[in-house]
Protein backbone atom coordinates (compact mmCIF):
# COMPACT_ATOMS: atom_id res chain seq x y z
CA UNK A 1 0.00 0.00 0.00
CA UNK A 2 2.83 2.29 1.15
CA UNK A 3 4.59 3.20 -2.32
CA UNK A 4 7.51 5.33 -0.97
CA UNK A 5 9.06 7.83 -2.34
CA UNK A 6 7.14 8.99 -5.55
CA UNK A 7 8.53 12.58 -6.59
CA UNK A 8 11.23 11.07 -8.89
CA UNK A 9 13.44 14.63 -8.64
CA UNK A 10 13.16 13.67 -4.43
CA UNK A 11 13.78 9.95 -4.75
CA UNK A 12 16.70 10.08 -7.43
CA UNK A 13 18.25 13.19 -4.68
CA UNK A 14 18.42 10.42 -1.86
CA UNK A 15 19.47 8.04 -3.95
CA UNK A 16 22.44 9.68 -4.61
CA UNK A 17 23.18 10.55 -1.17
CA UNK A 18 23.06 6.65 -0.44
CA UNK A 19 25.60 6.07 -3.55
CA UNK A 20 28.00 8.74 -1.78
CA UNK A 21 27.30 7.06 1.18
CA UNK A 22 28.90 3.87 -0.41
CA UNK A 23 31.55 5.02 -1.92
CA UNK A 24 32.62 6.75 0.97
CA UNK A 25 32.90 2.99 2.29
CA UNK A 26 33.75 0.85 0.08
CA UNK A 27 36.41 3.03 -1.63
CA UNK A 28 38.66 3.09 1.88
CA UNK A 29 39.04 -0.11 1.47
CA UNK A 30 39.97 -0.46 -2.47
CA UNK A 31 41.99 2.32 -1.74
CA UNK A 32 44.00 -0.23 0.87
CA UNK A 33 43.88 -2.80 -1.45
CA UNK A 34 45.54 -0.69 -4.63
CA UNK A 35 48.23 1.15 -2.14
CA UNK A 36 49.29 -2.52 -0.77
CA UNK A 37 50.75 -3.00 -4.72
CA UNK A 38 52.26 0.46 -4.82
CA UNK A 39 56.20 1.37 -4.40
CA UNK A 40 57.05 4.29 -2.13
CA UNK A 41 57.39 6.28 -5.69
CA UNK A 42 54.11 5.82 -6.47
CA UNK A 43 53.04 7.28 -2.85
CA UNK A 44 54.73 10.65 -3.72
CA UNK A 45 54.14 11.62 -7.50
CA UNK A 46 50.75 10.35 -8.36
CA UNK A 47 47.90 11.25 -7.07
CA UNK A 48 46.52 9.37 -4.03
CA UNK A 49 43.65 7.21 -6.26
CA UNK A 50 46.25 6.46 -9.15
CA UNK A 51 45.71 2.90 -9.66
CA UNK A 52 48.83 1.29 -8.91
CA UNK A 53 51.61 0.68 -11.54
CA UNK A 54 52.44 -3.08 -13.15
CA UNK A 55 53.80 -5.07 -12.37
CA UNK A 56 51.83 -5.53 -8.94
CA UNK A 57 54.09 -5.25 -5.85
CA UNK A 58 52.52 -8.97 -4.19
CA UNK A 59 55.81 -8.63 -3.11
CA UNK A 60 54.03 -6.44 0.09
CA UNK A 61 52.36 -9.25 1.24
CA UNK A 62 54.71 -11.53 1.42
CA UNK A 63 57.40 -8.84 3.22
CA UNK A 64 54.86 -8.21 5.76
CA UNK A 65 54.44 -12.02 6.22
CA UNK A 66 57.97 -12.65 6.64
CA UNK A 67 60.19 -9.56 7.28
CA UNK A 68 57.37 -7.96 9.86
CA UNK A 69 56.21 -11.34 11.37
CA UNK A 70 52.85 -10.96 10.73
CA UNK A 71 52.80 -14.68 10.34
CA UNK A 72 53.18 -14.67 13.94
CA UNK A 73 50.24 -11.89 14.59
CA UNK A 74 48.27 -13.68 12.49
CA UNK A 75 48.63 -16.60 14.60
CA UNK A 76 48.39 -14.41 17.91
CA UNK A 77 45.44 -13.53 16.76
CA UNK A 78 43.64 -16.15 15.82
CA UNK A 79 44.18 -18.06 18.71
CA UNK A 80 43.75 -15.53 21.34
CA UNK A 81 40.45 -14.93 19.31
CA UNK A 82 39.25 -18.74 19.14
CA UNK A 83 40.45 -19.33 23.22
CA UNK A 84 38.29 -15.74 24.46
CA UNK A 85 35.69 -16.94 22.22
CA UNK A 86 35.33 -20.44 23.19
CA UNK A 87 35.90 -19.95 26.91
CA UNK A 88 33.49 -17.06 27.19
CA UNK A 89 31.05 -18.98 25.29
CA UNK A 90 31.04 -21.69 27.25
CA UNK A 91 31.22 -19.72 30.52
CA UNK A 92 28.25 -17.77 29.86
CA UNK A 93 26.21 -20.37 28.38
CA UNK A 94 26.29 -22.39 31.32
CA UNK A 95 25.47 -19.30 33.53
CA UNK A 96 22.93 -18.27 30.96
CA UNK A 97 21.16 -21.57 30.88
CA UNK A 98 20.70 -21.28 34.94
CA UNK A 99 19.65 -18.17 35.49
CA UNK A 100 17.02 -18.48 32.61
CA UNK A 101 15.48 -21.73 34.00
CA UNK A 102 16.24 -22.16 37.86
CA UNK A 103 15.15 -19.57 40.44
CA UNK A 104 17.37 -19.99 43.30
CA UNK A 105 18.12 -17.39 46.11
CA UNK A 106 20.40 -14.42 44.66
CA UNK A 107 19.38 -15.57 40.77
CA UNK A 108 17.97 -12.19 40.33
CA UNK A 109 20.45 -10.53 41.99
CA UNK A 110 23.73 -12.21 39.89
CA UNK A 111 21.01 -11.41 36.50
CA UNK A 112 21.07 -7.86 37.40
CA UNK A 113 25.18 -7.91 38.37
CA UNK A 114 26.12 -8.70 35.24
CA UNK A 115 23.96 -6.45 33.04
CA UNK A 116 24.62 -3.41 35.39
CA UNK A 117 28.23 -4.19 35.25
CA UNK A 118 27.90 -3.38 30.97
CA UNK A 119 27.40 0.32 32.20
CA UNK A 120 30.86 0.77 33.80
CA UNK A 121 33.49 1.78 31.61
CA UNK A 122 36.30 -0.81 31.76
CA UNK A 123 38.63 1.81 30.74
CA UNK A 124 38.49 2.32 35.51
CA UNK A 125 40.50 -1.79 35.46
CA UNK A 126 42.53 -1.27 32.94
CA UNK A 127 45.58 0.06 35.53
CA UNK A 128 44.57 -2.54 38.26
CA UNK A 129 44.02 -5.25 35.24
CA UNK A 130 47.60 -4.71 34.33
CA UNK A 131 49.37 -4.99 38.22
CA UNK A 132 46.92 -8.37 38.49
CA UNK A 133 48.43 -9.62 35.18
CA UNK A 134 51.76 -8.63 36.17
CA UNK A 135 50.78 -10.49 39.47
CA UNK A 136 49.93 -13.48 38.17
CA UNK A 137 52.55 -13.80 35.61
CA UNK A 138 50.40 -13.39 32.40
CA UNK A 139 51.85 -10.34 30.96
CA UNK A 140 52.99 -11.35 27.98
CA UNK A 141 51.13 -14.02 27.57
CA UNK A 142 48.30 -15.32 25.08
CA UNK A 143 46.48 -16.99 28.17
CA UNK A 144 46.37 -13.66 30.24
CA UNK A 145 44.83 -11.86 27.04
CA UNK A 146 41.83 -15.20 26.42
CA UNK A 147 40.99 -14.61 30.49
CA UNK A 148 40.80 -10.90 30.26
CA UNK A 149 38.74 -10.66 27.02
CA UNK A 150 36.64 -14.21 27.87
CA UNK A 151 35.92 -11.98 30.93
CA UNK A 152 34.84 -8.97 29.22
CA UNK A 153 32.18 -11.26 26.93
CA UNK A 154 30.33 -12.46 29.83
CA UNK A 155 27.63 -9.64 30.26
CA UNK A 156 26.42 -9.36 26.71
CA UNK A 157 26.95 -13.35 26.50
CA UNK A 158 24.72 -13.90 29.47
CA UNK A 159 22.22 -11.03 28.53
CA UNK A 160 21.25 -12.83 24.78
CA UNK A 161 21.66 -16.51 25.80
CA UNK A 162 19.66 -16.03 28.78
CA UNK A 163 16.52 -14.37 26.33
CA UNK A 164 17.61 -17.19 23.81
CA UNK A 165 16.90 -19.66 26.93
CA UNK A 166 13.94 -18.57 28.05
CA UNK A 167 12.32 -18.41 24.36
CA UNK A 168 13.05 -22.17 24.03
CA UNK A 169 9.91 -24.74 25.41
CA UNK A 170 9.88 -25.92 29.09
CA UNK A 171 8.70 -29.10 27.71
CA UNK A 172 11.54 -30.64 26.08
CA UNK A 173 13.25 -30.61 29.67
CA UNK A 174 10.57 -31.72 31.47
CA UNK A 175 10.62 -34.61 28.82
CA UNK A 176 14.36 -35.08 29.12
CA UNK A 177 14.09 -35.41 32.90
CA UNK A 178 11.31 -37.73 32.81
CA UNK A 179 13.17 -40.03 30.80
CA UNK A 180 15.83 -39.94 33.17
CA UNK A 181 18.34 -37.43 32.05
CA UNK A 182 20.47 -35.54 34.52
CA UNK A 183 20.45 -31.71 34.81
CA UNK A 184 23.84 -31.56 32.93
CA UNK A 185 22.85 -33.99 30.68
CA UNK A 186 20.08 -32.10 29.96
CA UNK A 187 21.90 -29.19 29.10
CA UNK A 188 24.53 -30.63 27.06
CA UNK A 189 22.78 -32.98 25.27
CA UNK A 190 19.52 -30.89 24.85
CA UNK A 191 19.48 -26.97 25.51
CA UNK A 192 22.92 -26.23 24.04
CA UNK A 193 22.79 -27.82 20.87
CA UNK A 194 19.00 -25.96 20.71
CA UNK A 195 20.52 -22.91 21.39
CA UNK A 196 22.41 -23.28 18.40
CA UNK A 197 21.31 -20.23 16.50
CA UNK A 198 22.09 -17.66 19.88
CA UNK A 199 25.45 -19.39 20.25
CA UNK A 200 26.52 -18.81 17.02
CA UNK A 201 25.41 -15.16 17.44
CA UNK A 202 27.08 -14.28 20.50
CA UNK A 203 30.12 -16.21 19.44
CA UNK A 204 30.30 -14.04 15.85
CA UNK A 205 29.97 -10.78 17.22
CA UNK A 206 32.61 -11.79 20.30
CA UNK A 207 35.10 -13.06 17.23
CA UNK A 208 34.76 -9.35 15.96
CA UNK A 209 35.40 -7.39 19.00
CA UNK A 210 38.39 -9.68 20.36
CA UNK A 211 40.30 -9.63 16.75
CA UNK A 212 40.02 -5.86 16.94
CA UNK A 213 40.70 -5.20 20.25
CA UNK A 214 43.96 -2.92 20.99
CA UNK A 215 43.39 -1.15 24.66
CA UNK A 216 43.97 -4.18 26.63
CA UNK A 217 46.07 -5.89 24.28
CA UNK A 218 48.41 -2.71 24.03
CA UNK A 219 48.64 -2.70 27.99
CA UNK A 220 49.04 -6.45 29.02
CA UNK A 221 51.51 -7.34 25.80
CA UNK A 222 54.45 -5.66 25.40
CA UNK A 223 56.53 -8.16 23.77
CA UNK A 224 56.51 -7.82 19.95
CA UNK A 225 56.67 -11.90 19.79
CA UNK A 226 52.91 -11.81 21.83
CA UNK A 227 51.20 -8.91 19.98
CA UNK A 228 47.91 -9.32 18.15
CA UNK A 229 47.40 -8.31 14.58
CA UNK A 230 45.82 -3.92 16.16
CA UNK A 231 48.94 -4.02 18.23
CA UNK A 232 51.17 -4.42 15.27
CA UNK A 233 49.40 -2.21 13.40
CA UNK A 234 49.49 0.37 15.76
CA UNK A 235 53.62 0.04 16.16
CA UNK A 236 54.14 -0.16 12.50
CA UNK A 237 52.28 3.26 12.09
CA UNK A 238 54.53 4.70 14.49
CA UNK A 239 57.50 3.21 12.81
CA UNK A 240 56.86 5.11 9.32
CA UNK A 241 57.80 8.00 11.23
CA UNK A 242 61.22 6.85 10.79
CA UNK A 243 60.94 4.54 7.70
CA UNK A 244 58.27 5.41 4.92
CA UNK A 245 56.81 1.75 3.69
CA UNK A 246 53.19 2.83 2.88
CA UNK A 247 52.80 -0.23 0.59
CA UNK A 248 53.71 -3.06 2.89
CA UNK A 249 51.67 -0.90 5.88
CA UNK A 250 48.74 -0.99 3.72
CA UNK A 251 49.54 -4.59 3.04
CA UNK A 252 49.40 -5.29 6.62
CA UNK A 253 45.85 -3.37 6.92
CA UNK A 254 44.44 -5.53 4.04
CA UNK A 255 45.71 -8.77 6.22
CA UNK A 256 44.26 -7.54 9.55
CA UNK A 257 41.03 -6.81 7.26
CA UNK A 258 39.88 -9.45 5.26
CA UNK A 259 39.39 -12.15 7.70
CA UNK A 260 36.80 -10.03 9.29
CA UNK A 261 35.63 -8.89 5.79
CA UNK A 262 34.81 -12.67 5.55
CA UNK A 263 33.20 -13.25 8.29
CA UNK A 264 30.99 -10.48 8.00
CA UNK A 265 29.79 -11.65 4.45
CA UNK A 266 29.07 -15.30 5.80
CA UNK A 267 27.09 -13.91 8.40
CA UNK A 268 25.75 -10.51 7.74
CA UNK A 269 21.93 -11.54 9.23
CA UNK A 270 23.50 -13.13 12.81
CA UNK A 271 25.11 -10.03 13.22
CA UNK A 272 22.57 -8.08 12.73
CA UNK A 273 20.53 -9.81 15.24
CA UNK A 274 23.27 -10.30 17.26
CA UNK A 275 23.65 -6.15 17.72
CA UNK A 276 19.92 -5.97 18.38
CA UNK A 277 19.39 -8.36 20.61
CA UNK A 278 22.43 -7.05 22.50
CA UNK A 279 21.75 -2.87 22.64
CA UNK A 280 18.13 -3.10 23.68
CA UNK A 281 18.88 -3.26 27.16
CA UNK B 1 14.51 -41.04 43.35
CA UNK B 2 13.88 -39.01 46.23
CA UNK B 3 13.34 -35.69 46.34
CA UNK B 4 16.26 -35.01 48.96
CA UNK B 5 18.62 -36.85 46.73
CA UNK B 6 17.32 -34.57 43.50
CA UNK B 7 17.07 -31.63 45.16
CA UNK B 8 21.41 -31.86 45.94
CA UNK B 9 21.62 -33.02 42.31
CA UNK B 10 19.82 -29.49 41.75
CA UNK B 11 21.74 -27.65 43.82
CA UNK B 12 24.85 -29.26 42.93
CA UNK B 13 24.05 -28.68 39.10
CA UNK B 14 23.06 -24.88 39.75
CA UNK B 15 26.22 -24.56 41.72
CA UNK B 16 28.85 -25.72 39.42
CA UNK B 17 27.72 -23.87 36.68
CA UNK B 18 27.08 -20.74 38.26
CA UNK B 19 30.21 -20.30 40.59
CA UNK B 20 33.17 -20.89 37.76
CA UNK B 21 31.99 -17.91 35.54
CA UNK B 22 31.03 -15.75 39.09
CA UNK B 23 34.94 -16.61 39.97
CA UNK B 24 36.50 -15.75 36.48
CA UNK B 25 33.91 -12.74 36.57
CA UNK B 26 34.85 -11.19 39.63
CA UNK B 27 39.13 -12.32 39.18
CA UNK B 28 38.84 -10.21 36.08
CA UNK B 29 36.38 -8.26 36.15
CA UNK B 30 34.77 -6.85 39.37
CA UNK B 31 37.93 -6.83 41.13
CA UNK B 32 39.78 -4.67 38.64
CA UNK B 33 37.27 -2.04 38.77
CA UNK B 34 37.03 -1.72 42.52
CA UNK B 35 40.81 -2.10 42.66
CA UNK B 36 40.92 1.68 40.36
CA UNK B 37 38.67 3.05 43.00
CA UNK B 38 41.14 1.98 45.40
CA UNK B 39 44.57 3.19 43.67
CA UNK B 40 42.95 6.70 42.89
CA UNK B 41 43.07 7.84 46.54
CA UNK B 42 47.02 6.57 46.56
CA UNK B 43 50.43 8.48 44.95
CA UNK B 44 51.80 5.67 43.48
CA UNK B 45 54.71 5.42 40.80
CA UNK B 46 53.63 1.75 40.29
CA UNK B 47 56.99 0.53 40.12
CA UNK B 48 58.41 1.37 43.90
CA UNK B 49 57.15 -0.81 46.53
CA UNK B 50 55.95 2.58 48.38
CA UNK B 51 52.10 3.69 47.96
CA UNK B 52 51.47 6.58 49.37
CA UNK B 53 47.76 7.02 50.50
CA UNK B 54 46.60 10.61 50.01
CA UNK B 55 43.00 10.44 50.03
CA UNK B 56 41.12 12.69 47.58
CA UNK B 57 44.45 14.47 46.94
CA UNK B 58 44.36 13.01 43.17
CA UNK B 59 41.02 14.64 42.78
CA UNK B 60 42.04 18.01 44.01
CA UNK B 61 45.09 17.62 41.85
CA UNK B 62 42.51 16.74 38.66
CA UNK B 63 40.70 19.96 39.57
CA UNK B 64 43.10 21.94 39.43
CA UNK B 65 44.71 20.41 36.43
CA UNK B 66 43.97 22.40 33.01
CA UNK B 67 44.71 19.19 30.56
CA UNK B 68 42.27 17.68 32.77
CA UNK B 69 39.36 20.57 31.48
CA UNK B 70 40.67 20.30 28.18
CA UNK B 71 39.91 16.65 27.96
CA UNK B 72 36.57 17.04 29.84
CA UNK B 73 35.73 19.46 27.05
CA UNK B 74 37.04 17.62 24.74
CA UNK B 75 35.13 14.51 25.79
CA UNK B 76 32.11 15.68 25.26
CA UNK B 77 32.96 18.06 22.51
CA UNK B 78 33.05 14.19 20.59
CA UNK B 79 29.67 13.15 22.42
CA UNK B 80 28.31 16.34 21.04
CA UNK B 81 29.58 15.92 17.37
CA UNK B 82 29.21 12.59 17.58
CA UNK B 83 25.51 12.44 18.74
CA UNK B 84 24.26 14.61 16.11
CA UNK B 85 26.11 13.39 13.42
CA UNK B 86 25.35 9.65 13.95
CA UNK B 87 22.26 10.48 15.05
CA UNK B 88 20.95 12.19 12.00
CA UNK B 89 22.38 10.18 9.19
CA UNK B 90 21.47 6.78 11.20
CA UNK B 91 18.42 8.24 11.09
CA UNK B 92 17.76 9.09 7.39
CA UNK B 93 19.70 5.94 6.44
CA UNK B 94 16.92 3.69 8.25
CA UNK B 95 14.18 6.04 6.91
CA UNK B 96 15.12 5.85 3.53
CA UNK B 97 16.17 1.88 3.86
CA UNK B 98 12.72 1.12 4.68
CA UNK B 99 10.19 3.66 4.36
CA UNK B 100 11.05 4.95 1.10
CA UNK B 101 11.12 1.52 -0.81
CA UNK B 102 14.17 1.76 -2.45
CA UNK B 103 15.66 -0.99 -4.24
CA UNK B 104 18.31 -1.99 -3.97
CA UNK B 105 17.83 -1.12 0.22
CA UNK B 106 19.53 -4.50 1.19
CA UNK B 107 22.47 -3.75 -0.79
CA UNK B 108 22.95 -0.23 0.64
CA UNK B 109 22.55 -1.71 4.20
CA UNK B 110 25.22 -4.73 3.99
CA UNK B 111 27.99 -1.85 2.64
CA UNK B 112 26.41 0.75 5.23
CA UNK B 113 27.58 -1.61 8.29
CA UNK B 114 31.24 -2.63 7.13
CA UNK B 115 32.96 0.48 9.19
CA UNK B 116 31.60 -1.49 11.87
CA UNK B 117 33.63 -4.35 11.59
CA UNK B 118 36.81 -2.78 11.40
CA UNK B 119 39.06 -2.31 14.13
CA UNK B 120 39.33 0.98 15.61
CA UNK B 121 43.49 0.76 15.02
CA UNK B 122 42.30 0.28 11.51
CA UNK B 123 39.75 3.27 11.06
CA UNK B 124 42.77 5.34 12.86
CA UNK B 125 45.09 4.42 10.27
CA UNK B 126 43.26 4.71 7.01
CA UNK B 127 42.06 8.49 8.21
CA UNK B 128 45.72 9.37 8.77
CA UNK B 129 46.20 8.45 5.30
CA UNK B 130 43.28 10.62 4.54
CA UNK B 131 44.34 13.38 6.19
CA UNK B 132 48.19 12.93 5.53
CA UNK B 133 49.30 16.20 4.32
CA UNK B 134 51.91 14.69 1.75
CA UNK B 135 50.31 11.71 0.06
CA UNK B 136 46.57 11.66 1.10
CA UNK B 137 43.38 11.84 0.01
CA UNK B 138 41.88 14.86 0.91
CA UNK B 139 45.14 17.36 -0.31
CA UNK B 140 44.94 15.45 -3.10
CA UNK B 141 41.46 16.20 -3.92
CA UNK B 142 41.87 20.10 -2.83
CA UNK B 143 44.49 20.27 -5.20
CA UNK B 144 42.35 19.44 -8.08
CA UNK B 145 40.58 22.80 -7.83
CA UNK B 146 43.96 24.69 -7.39
CA UNK B 147 46.54 26.02 -8.90
CA UNK B 148 49.00 25.49 -6.14
CA UNK B 149 49.45 21.78 -4.55
CA UNK B 150 47.39 21.86 -1.05
CA UNK B 151 49.26 20.90 1.67
CA UNK B 152 47.64 21.50 4.99
CA UNK B 153 48.39 19.64 7.99
CA UNK B 154 45.31 18.46 9.13
CA UNK B 155 45.90 17.13 12.39
CA UNK B 156 48.40 19.95 12.60
CA UNK B 157 46.68 22.43 14.25
CA UNK B 158 45.72 22.95 18.02
CA UNK B 159 42.73 24.90 17.24
CA UNK B 160 41.17 22.59 15.31
CA UNK B 161 42.01 19.08 15.32
CA UNK B 162 39.80 18.17 17.72
CA UNK B 163 37.23 18.62 14.69
CA UNK B 164 39.51 16.35 12.52
CA UNK B 165 38.34 13.15 14.37
CA UNK B 166 34.74 13.62 13.98
CA UNK B 167 34.39 12.13 10.76
CA UNK B 168 35.82 8.70 11.46
CA UNK B 169 34.28 8.53 14.18
CA UNK B 170 30.67 9.43 13.07
CA UNK B 171 31.99 7.51 9.68
CA UNK B 172 32.92 4.47 11.59
CA UNK B 173 29.43 4.84 14.01
CA UNK B 174 26.57 4.76 11.78
CA UNK B 175 26.12 1.32 10.60
CA UNK B 176 25.63 0.36 14.15
CA UNK B 177 22.94 2.58 14.86
CA UNK B 178 21.47 2.47 11.45
CA UNK B 179 20.77 -1.28 11.81
CA UNK B 180 18.92 -0.52 15.55
CA UNK B 181 16.63 1.94 13.93
CA UNK B 182 15.76 0.05 11.03
CA UNK B 183 15.07 -2.86 13.32
CA UNK B 184 12.84 -0.68 15.28
CA UNK B 185 11.18 0.68 12.49
CA UNK B 186 10.17 -2.68 11.07
CA UNK B 187 8.33 -3.11 14.33
CA UNK B 188 5.80 -0.40 13.61
CA UNK B 189 2.68 -2.28 12.14
CA UNK B 190 1.83 -1.10 8.78
CA UNK B 191 -1.53 -0.32 9.35
CA UNK B 192 -0.57 2.46 10.80
CA UNK B 193 1.39 4.10 7.58
CA UNK B 194 -1.72 2.59 5.72
CA UNK B 195 -4.29 4.97 7.37
CA UNK B 196 -2.22 7.73 7.74
CA UNK B 197 -1.53 7.40 4.15
CA UNK B 198 -5.43 7.27 3.50
CA UNK B 199 -5.84 10.28 5.39
CA UNK B 200 -3.01 12.17 2.58
CA UNK B 201 -0.20 12.14 4.88
CA UNK B 202 3.03 12.68 3.25
CA UNK B 203 6.44 11.37 4.17
CA UNK B 204 7.41 14.17 6.08
CA UNK B 205 4.24 13.67 8.30
CA UNK B 206 4.34 10.07 8.46
CA UNK B 207 8.21 10.55 9.66
CA UNK B 208 7.58 13.07 12.24
CA UNK B 209 3.87 11.94 13.26
CA UNK B 210 4.40 7.74 13.51
CA UNK B 211 8.28 6.63 13.14
CA UNK B 212 9.98 8.95 15.33
CA UNK B 213 7.80 9.20 18.01
CA UNK B 214 7.23 4.82 17.50
CA UNK B 215 11.29 4.68 17.77
CA UNK B 216 12.02 6.84 20.37
CA UNK B 217 13.00 4.45 22.82
CA UNK B 218 15.49 2.85 20.39
CA UNK B 219 16.76 6.56 19.46
CA UNK B 220 17.05 7.23 23.39
CA UNK B 221 19.38 3.98 23.69
CA UNK B 222 21.39 4.61 21.21
CA UNK B 223 21.91 8.34 22.37
CA UNK B 224 22.70 6.97 25.63
CA UNK B 225 25.13 4.47 24.28
CA UNK B 226 27.06 7.07 21.89
CA UNK B 227 27.48 8.95 24.90
CA UNK B 228 29.01 5.56 27.02
CA UNK B 229 31.13 4.16 24.41
CA UNK B 230 32.33 7.84 23.23
CA UNK B 231 33.69 9.11 26.90
CA UNK B 232 34.66 5.41 27.43
CA UNK B 233 36.40 4.25 24.39
CA UNK B 234 37.71 7.48 22.48
CA UNK B 235 40.89 6.85 23.70
CA UNK B 236 41.98 4.74 20.87
CA UNK B 237 41.15 6.81 17.81
CA UNK B 238 42.73 9.78 19.51
CA UNK B 239 45.81 7.57 20.46
CA UNK B 240 46.32 6.31 16.86
CA UNK B 241 45.30 9.51 15.14
CA UNK B 242 47.07 12.10 17.41
CA UNK B 243 47.84 10.78 20.67
CA UNK B 244 46.57 13.93 22.34
CA UNK B 245 48.39 16.58 20.50
CA UNK B 246 49.16 18.85 19.32
CA UNK B 247 50.03 20.42 23.00
CA UNK B 248 46.92 18.11 24.05
CA UNK B 249 44.34 19.86 21.92
CA UNK B 250 43.34 16.56 21.42
CA UNK B 251 43.36 15.00 24.71
CA UNK B 252 40.57 13.26 25.97
CA UNK B 253 40.13 11.43 29.50
CA UNK B 254 41.14 8.07 28.26
CA UNK B 255 44.26 9.02 26.71
CA UNK B 256 45.18 11.18 29.48
CA UNK B 257 44.71 8.02 32.09
CA UNK B 258 47.02 5.99 29.49
CA UNK B 259 49.90 8.88 29.18
CA UNK B 260 49.97 9.44 33.18
CA UNK B 261 49.56 5.94 33.49
CA UNK B 262 51.63 4.09 31.30
CA UNK B 263 53.99 6.72 30.47
CA UNK B 264 54.28 9.15 33.36
CA UNK B 265 54.38 6.29 35.72
CA UNK B 266 51.62 8.10 37.81
CA UNK B 267 49.28 5.18 37.86
CA UNK B 268 47.18 6.58 41.36
CA UNK B 269 46.45 10.21 39.48
CA UNK B 270 45.66 7.80 36.18
CA UNK B 271 43.62 5.65 37.99
CA UNK B 272 41.56 8.78 39.86
CA UNK B 273 41.04 10.30 35.80
CA UNK B 274 39.46 6.47 35.46
CA UNK B 275 37.17 7.52 38.31
CA UNK B 276 36.35 10.63 36.94
CA UNK B 277 34.74 9.13 33.72
CA UNK B 278 32.83 6.67 35.91
CA UNK B 279 31.33 9.79 37.70
CA UNK B 280 30.85 11.89 34.07
CA UNK B 281 29.16 8.30 32.92
CA UNK B 282 26.84 8.14 35.70
CA UNK B 283 26.34 11.87 36.12
CA UNK B 284 25.57 11.95 32.04
CA UNK B 285 23.45 9.34 32.02
CA UNK B 286 21.03 10.39 34.37
CA UNK B 287 20.79 13.57 33.07
CA UNK B 288 20.72 12.47 29.55
CA UNK B 289 17.63 10.01 30.64
CA UNK B 290 16.02 13.28 32.26
CA UNK B 291 16.86 15.61 28.89
CA UNK B 292 15.50 12.17 26.37
CA UNK B 293 12.29 11.69 28.84
CA UNK B 294 8.82 11.73 26.68
CA UNK B 295 5.89 9.91 26.37
CA UNK B 296 6.83 6.87 24.90
CA UNK B 297 4.05 5.12 22.94
CA UNK B 298 3.69 1.82 23.63
CA UNK B 299 1.76 -0.54 20.54
CA UNK B 300 -1.29 -1.87 21.99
Amino acid sequence: MNLGIRNPVAKGFFYILLLLWTVSVIYPLLWTLLDSLKDNEQFFIHAPWSLPRFPLLWSNFSYVWSKYNFNTYFVNSLIVTVGSTVLGLLLSAMTAYVLARYTFRGSNFLYLLYIASMMIPFILALIPLFFLMNSMHLINTKLGLIFVYASSLLAFGIFVLAGFFKSLPKELEESAQIDGASHFGTFFRIMLPLAQPGLVTVAIINVLNIWNEYVVGTIIVNDPTQYTLPIEIAVMQQEMQYRTEWGPLFAALLVTIVPVLIMYILFQRKIASGITAGAVK
Amino acid sequence: MNSGSSKLQRNIFIASFIIPTFVFYCIFTVYPVLQGLYYSMFDWSGMSQHKEFVGFRNFKDLFHDPIVWKAIGNDYFLVVGKVIGIMTIATFFAVALTRFRFKLAGFFRSIFFIPNILSVVVIGVLWNFIYNPQIGFLNGFLSLFTKDTVSITWLGFTSHTIWMLLPPTIWAGIGFYMILLIAAIQNIPDSLYEASELEGANQWHQFSKITIPLVWEQMKVSILNIMMTTLNGSFVIVWIMTQGGPDNSTQVMGSYLYQMAFQQYHFGYGASIGVLILVLSLITTVALQRLLRHETVELG
